[in-house]
């Protein structure tokens, strides 16, 4: 046992140069990501910020009168409701479809054209949001070319306000997630399809499968353990906007006055309450209370997946 | 016979299948392309005209006048200074600390590499919150500083999974016969780790690269001096305008002179930030498949 011990602290000390870098790592991770744990605190207690960090900790307890508040908010269930349709709705759109696209890509046999296609799809995810916006205020506002061509082909005689008007918000929002990330997380499921064995085709050929037999039969349940990984990692991250998590930029950069009945969310509203108004101890409550619910969410996904599929992420 | 039948039953089911995906993948071609072109193109347009409509294909009234106005104005090409200087900053220390704590991690007999393993995914499914990170920058004198762009974001922990996968796979032989030569472990690092790894710092750096590019949340939250904005964050600024403003009322900041909006100002804005993304996005390409799966899938 002691030589053991010994040995492993020798071990250590010859690791010298290894164990500084690691450790460098390490007091960045406790300064950046786990001191702001211990700053949750702050959500049962009376902190302001005049206080300073020192308040954190001395500032009275006052229990669950946060959490209180903001359940009993005018504004609690307009915030809960968007932020779970807005979660869901990219749920069901956002997670399938670039399955279906890669699905699609991968029966493209004019290789140039699926090299394009493939190239091209994935662009957008490199372009910010706020330029997606401002695309979007381009093509989508009274007087851009969507409403032109809408008009001009009278399909509808006065402009739609896609950014202004509340119910338009969601459908705006997926539609724009889909656009922007959809290429990108077909890679992940394309590269699944590609290390498939030609075997199973050929032999299913044989048999007179059909194109579509051959997706239904062998494709999507070659991929089955990719798309339940991409699954867990969407609700993992559902209330964050899914796989590319992008509720927050999306409500904060598209949500206006006008149609802030659907795009006012969890996170817009620690925003405003924690930065604009002030109000430390309120906002990282509220936070907190999102937070729990997606971590609630990652465990349950993961052990329903590992209980039904054997697979998990950890 | 049989063989003949079965070819002409596939056959006429190869034409449907192709003829709808064909038609689904111009319509999606045309989606993802097309809004970028007409950016571009009518970022050549003079603002004013081009506030009238109808140009879908090509400038009406070229000009270059977005352009200039956008290199002559102070406020302007200061954001794109500071865009460009955290871009560089940022992706540099945070590649070198990203692939040196990577490194590290890599090494299978490394005391304690369990704990720490432990801690890094701990750290990446658990924070404490926007609010108390925000505290935490204040107490630490970051909050409207160059240093808030570049200090908190300098630790990557999803590419540190993907860089210790990939340091894993380094042979040792190469590592231990430059240490039987006398190597100490940082030049073994510099002269032989980091050349062979080129590929995935490359991976790295574009991706961080990318990330700050793009990055207008940390200026707009934790930055307040003007001059330390940054492109993404005026062209937020503008977005938000003309959320809150009508269409008509974008034109009243129309300037007589040069006939450009503020609309059209922005046009040039976006095109100066995606350009670069664009010409770096055949470099990019090369790896970031590689990249993604390794981080994905292997987790």
């Amino acid at each position: 046992m002691k030589t053991k011990k010994k040995t492993k602290w020798e071990l250590f000390r010859k690791q010298g140069a290894l164990q500084v870098f690691v450790w460098m790592g390490m007091i960045y991770l406790i300064i950046f990501n786990l001191i702001p744990m211990f700053g949750i605190i702050m959500g049962f207690k009376d902190y302001s910020i005049t206080s300073g960090v020192k308040g954190i900790f001395t500032s009275p307890w006052v229990g669950m009168k946060w959490f209180r508040e903001f359940v009993t908010d005018y504004k609690f269930g307009t915030l809960v409701r968007n932020t779970v349709m807005l979660s869901v709705l990219k749920l069901i759109f956002t997670f399938p479809l670039p399955i279906l696209f890669a699905l699609m890509i991968n029966e493209i046999h004019n290789y140039p054209f699926k090299k394009i296609l493939q190239t091209c799809s994935y662009l957008p995810h490199f372009i910010s949001w706020v330029i997606i916006s401002s695309i979007s205020y381009q093509f989508l506002s009274q007087s851009g070319i969507i409403n032109t061509l809408l008009q001009a082909l009278h399909l509808t005689s006065k402009p739609i306000g896609f950014l202004t008007e509340a119910s338009k918000f969601w459908g705006l929002a997926v539609f724009l997630d889909v656009w922007k990330e959809m290429g990108w997380w077909t890679i992940i499921f394309l590269a699944a399809i590609t290390g498939i064995s030609q075997d199973y085709y050929e032999a299913a050929e044989i048999d007179g499968a059909s194109r579509l037999q051959k997706i239904w039969y062998i494709t999507l349940p070659c991929i089955k353990s990719t798309i339940v990984v991409v699954l867990i990692m969407t609700m993992g991250n559902l209330f964050g906007g899914g796989l590319s998590g992008s509720n927050f930029e999306q409500c904060y950069l598209l949500g206006n006055s006008v149609n802030a009945a659907t795009s006012d969310i969890i996170q817009t509203y620690v925003f405003d309450v924690g930065l604009s108004q002030g109000r430390y101890a309120y906002a990282t409550a509220v936070g907190l209370i999102q937070s729990v619910i997606s971590l609630i969410l990652i465990f349950v996904s993961n052990f329903v997946s590992k209980k039904l599929t054997s697979q998990g992420l950890f | 016979m049989a063989r003949t039948k079965s070819k002409r039953r596939r056959s006429r089911e190869d034409r449907i299948m192709d003829t709808i995906i064909y038609i689904l993948s111009i319509i999606i071609l045309f989606m993802t392309v097309y809004p970028f072109y007409y950016v571009f193109m009518l970022s050549f347009n003079e603002g004013i005209d081009a506030s009238l409509g109808g140009i879908y294909w090509f400038p009406r009234k070229f000009t270059l006048s977005n352009y200039s106005r956008f290199f002559d104005d102070v406020k302007w090409l200061q954001a794109l200074g500071v865009s460009v200087l955290r871009t560089l900053v940022g992706t540099g220390l945070g590649v070198a600390f990203t692939t040196l704590v990577a490194y590290a991690l890599s090494f299978k007999d490394l005391v304690g590499r369990k704990a720490y393993m432990t801690f890094v995914i701990f750290c990446m499914y658990f924070s404490g919150g926007i609010i108390p990170y925000y505290t935490l920058l204040r107490t630490l004198h970051l909050i409207d500083t160059f240093a808030v762009y570049v200090i908190p974001g300098m630790l990557s922990l999803f590419y540190i999974t993907i860089g210790r996968t990939f340091f894993e796979g380094i042979p040792s032989a190469l590592r231990e016969s430059a240490k039987i030569d006398g190597a100490t472990e940082l030049k073994v690092f510099t002269r032989i780790i980091v050349p062979i790894s080129k590929p995935f710092m490359a991976t790295l750096a574009l991706f961080i690269g990318v990330g700050h590019w793009n990055n207008w949340y940390d200026s707009t939250f934790f930055v307040k001096t003007k001059s330390l904005r940054t492109l993404p964050y005026l062209m937020m600024e503008i977005v938000h305008q003309f959320q809150t403003s009508s269409s008509t009322n974008m034109n009243a900041a129309a300037h007589q002179t040069s006939g450009t909006t503020s609309l059209s100002i922005q046009l040039a804005a976006m095109v100066v930030s995606v350009v670069p993304i664009i010409f770096i996005y055949p470099f990019l390409q090369k790896y970031f498949v590689t990249g993604m799966m390794v981080g994905a899938v292997k987790e």
